[in-house]
């Protein structure tokens, strides 16, 4: 693992340092809105998770010290530990095994310009944890051992779940399971 | 987390795997098996994985999300202030509280230290007692202290 780009940027925060705090939301709260917001479904409850998020870098930012994960790793894995705090409450799933696959059914189809509410409620239909694979490797741009990183699981079982998730995805939006 | 390592020709089963996984831009791809990729992705079979992959791609592109609004931004900014300086606050209190608990630890340890160690402070002479002898206390009381026991 090389340098972690964010780190001096931390340690000036940590320092008290106003205009790093300017930087470091500028370069990551769009990452952190767009994660939540595609993991809830919701802007509103997106933003909360946003705030909470950089209260917790703030609180960490003195003693921040690079381990196993890169800052931008461990920023994930802050948000979407509040993003499941907040889908537990929702009561999304009922027992602690998340379901493998919520409801694969086609969605109707979509008016034109619907497309994006339809592929916004297809990611919300599929099983959690797949739809976190898919968002942090897809639109979060993580590498696939980052984003295993970041769920605290192997390259292996990470592929696992992007493909039934993509499986799903493909079933409702386009309308095959991806294997013909 | 290691990454699989590619050695030779890649086969339809596994690039299928990874288009599945990882959908058709090869920048997703795990870096070790990227290069076998792209020579698979020139056959016919390849590329009809890649298209269907990229079917799910452009629709998955659609769903953008709006940045974030300027209130947002400066709400987190203004809240940086107070909670940097109350985390280094609180690491200030509890590093005086640690400094202080050493030096009370050391104190204790010092002082055990001491009592186990040094002996206990004698006399430099003993004062014999004017009824005591060497085979006991022979005062006015000693013969009724003896029938006593």
């Amino acid at each position: 693992m090389g340098a972690d780009p964010d780190e001096e940027l931390v340690r000036r925060i940590g320092a008290g340092d106003a205009v790093a705090v300017q930087a470091m939301v500028a370069r990551k709260l769009p990452r952190i809105l767009a994660l939540a917001a595609r993991m809830l479904g919701d802007a509103a409850e997106a933003e909360d998770v946003a705030q909470e998020t950089f209260v917790r870098i703030w609180r960490h930012a003195s003693g921040w010290r690079q381990g196993q994960a890169r800052f931008d790793t461990w920023i994930h894995r802050v948000a979407l530990n509040l993003c499941y705090d907040r889908l537990r409450r929702r009561r999304e799933w009922t027992t602690d095994e998340l379901p493998e696959v919520a409801d694969d059914a086609p969605l109707p189809d979509a008016m034109p310009g619907d497309e994006e509410r339809r592929v916004s409620q297809a990611l919300l239909r599929i099983a959690p944890r797949q739809r976190e694979a898919i968002v942090l490797v897809y639109y979060q741009e993580l590498s696939n051992i980052e984003a295993a990183g970041a769920m605290q699981v192997s390259v292996d079982a990470l592929e696992s779940l992007l493909a039934r998730g993509r499986r799903s995805l493909q079933a409702m939006l386009v309308g095959d399971d991806g294997n013909d | 987390m290691a990454e699989k390592t590619m050695n030779g020709p890649m086969d339809a089963g596994r690039f299928a795997a990874l288009a599945d996984a990882y959908g058709s831009a090869f920048h997703r791809w795990p870096p070790a098996e990227q290069a076998a990729a792209m020579l698979f992705a020139g056959t016919d079979e390849g590329r009809a994985i890649l298209r269907r992959a990229g079917r799910l791609d452009a629709m998955l592109d659609r769903h953008r999300i709006d940045g974030p609004s300027s209130a947002l931004y400066h709400a987190i900014v203004a809240r940086a202030a107070t909670a940097v300086r109350q985390e280094r606050r609180r690491r200030f209190w509890w590093l005086g509280f640690g400094l202080a608990g050493v030096g009370l630890a050391g104190a204790v340890a010092g002082l055990a230290l001491v009592t186990v160690v040094a002996p206990d402070i004698q006399p430099d002479h003993y004062v014999m007692d004017a009824n005591a002898t060497s085979f006991g206390d022979a005062g006015p009381d000693a013969d009724q202290a003896e029938e006593d026991l």
